[in-house]
């Protein structure tokens, strides 16, 4: 399968920090929506700037269409819509006035696309962005990353702060986007409920490390959270254990196949597992 | 360019705005006020050339409260690109001051008679006040990169001081090296610090991309 994008490797250390990203390696194919999760501070943000070239990675490679994207590769940033959490554009803008920028910007830009999106997200053209909502805002930075056609669509935490209903009409939006087979999404985001509904594959990161990624439904049917008792964890085998955190009656245990534990261990509670479990075991958990 | 052109026009508008009108006010009323005693016009070239050089580079950052200054980093330009749209944006509102100068000091000229010594005076005036600006600018932008927008105010303070003291210290130095009492002096003078002016404001351009693009965001 073709990937839109591929990191090998991506290393960023900051100077009066310890924070570093440490080798981050996952692919995105085409056609696909990627959850990209961590807590807050895990380095998605980083990463995503290194995917972006708004950081400069000190080591390791980003592939995009199957190019390194440097300074100079404009037409590869033609093709990429990015959506930031909060403030995109600058408050005392006015909606027209971001076409008319981002017209001078971008060849592709759509100028009758875009007006079609503020029609369709209620977004008054002449008012001050300064003066939307929340949700408001975020419509018209998703308005904006689309209307120029793009074929990857990078979001960082931009459901995040958004209510419920409107997160969902945002996700509608993402679904519809990657109905055509060339284009892709790189979602980040700690929401890991809309992720479960979108995403095709989840990458995990947890302090600038790379935990694991992979498909959705492996991760729900495959994936199992055992609630173990002292003594039965203590007899389980350390290569089914993924992870496992220590709770005040139980263990949970994550283990990557729960059909063979049950088979394995006939007497421990097996559940399926949601991503939030996943990424709290991953995260606050242990390994063996 | 010009979506980058455009965004630096939104940043400085306001102000802009405010700033035109003040200035169309004191424009009248320096027109109104016989010019016999040059004072007020020549602060008012100074300030009007200065002003509005200092409105746009002042306007730099601006974006930075929302995401723009990264998201400009992922649209299809390059970090040079966003670099020369702020060296040019300063040069397109210097020379809207030069406007502003010159149809207040035609107008005053028209209606009270020449006020100074020499016509080589106004030139003088136009190379001060652009001097100044292209310094300014000069010292500002890379400032800016490597300081970020936290420092704006401070190296703002920095370079309209430096880019005063610099045209004063040009301005001695034309003084000690030509002899006095002549107009190719003045003539000489006032190109050497343009040239300066302009020479420094080109360099500066490197530079501040140099210092760009290290810069993580």
């Amino acid at each position: 399968m073709e990937n839109i994008l591929e990191l090998q490797g991506i290393s960023k250390t900051f100077p009066k920090s310890d924070f570093m990203l440490d080798k981050v390696s996952f692919s995105l194919p085409y056609g696909a929506i990627m959850g990209f999760v961590g807590e807050n501070g895990a380095g998605k943000t980083t990463t995503i700037g290194c995917i972006l070239n708004t950081a400069a990675k000190d080591s390791g490679m980003v592939k995009l269409f199957g190019r390194e994207m440097l300074d100079a590769d404009t037409d590869i940033r033609e093709k990429i819509g990015v959506v930031y959490d909060g403030d995109n554009f600058p408050v005392y803008w006015t909606a027209k006035q971001l076409a008319q920028v981002m017209d001078g910007l971008y060849a592709e830009w759509d100028n009758a696309l875009f007006q079609k999106y503020l029609a369709d997200f209620h977004l008054p053209a002449k008012q001050k962005i300064k003066h939307y909502s929340r949700g408001m805002t975020m419509k018209l930075a998703i308005a904006a990353a689309l209307a120029h056609h793009p074929q990857l669509l990078i979001l960082d935490e931009a459901t995040s702060g958004l209510d419920p209903i409107m997160r969902d009409e945002m996700l509608d939006v993402f679904l519809d986007f990657v109905q055509e087979e060339n284009h892709s999404i790189l979602i980040s985001s700690h929401i890991t409920s809309d992720l479960e509904k979108v995403a095709d594959y989840i990458t995990f990161i947890h302090d600038g490390k790379l935990l694991m990624t992979a498909s959705k439904d492996e991760l729900l049917y495959r994936y199992a959270v055992m609630r173990c008792k002292e003594s039965q964890f203590l007899a389980l085998d350390p290569g089914d254990i993924l992870a496992y955190r220590k709770r005040e009656l139980q263990t949970d245990v994550l283990v990557a196949d729960g059909k063979e534990a049950k088979k394995k261990y006939r007497d421990i509670v097996i559940d399926h597992v949601s991503i939030e479990e996943i990424m709290l075991l991953l995260g606050k958990g242990e390994r063996v | 360019m010009r979506g980058l052109l455009k965004s630096n026009y939104y940043a400085v508008r306001s102000n802009v705005k405010v700033f035109s009108a003040v200035m169309v006010l004191l424009g009248i009323f320096v027109v109104a006020v016989d010019n016999e005693i040059p004072s007020l016009i020549i602060g008012y070239m100074l300030s009007v050339m200065i002003g509005f050089s200092f409105n746009s580079i002042a306007s730099a950052g601006r974006e930075s409260a929302a995401k723009w200054s990264v998201y400009k980093l992922t649209t299809p330009v390059k970090r040079a690109d966003i670099v020369k749209s702020l060296f040019v944006s300063q040069l397109l509102w210097l020379f809207v001051g030069m406007v502003f100068a010159g149809i207040i000091v035609t107008l005053s000229v028209a209606l009270h008679g020449f006020p100074f010594d020499k016509d080589t005076d106004i030139f003088l005036l136009f190379v001060v006040g652009s001097g100044i600006s292209l310094f300014m600018g000069a010292f500002f932008f890379p400032l800016f990169f490597w300081g970020g927008e936290e420092r704006k105010e401070v190296f703002l303070v920095i370079s309209l001081l430096c880019g005063i003291g610099v045209v004063m210290g040009l301005t001695t130095l034309v003084n000690t090296i030509f002899p006095p009492h002549m107009t190719s002096r003045i003539i000489w003078g006032g190109c050497m610090i343009l040239a300066c002016g302009i020479l420094a404001f080109v360099l500066s351009y490197p530079l501040t991309v140099g210092i760009f693009r290290r810069k993580d965001y």
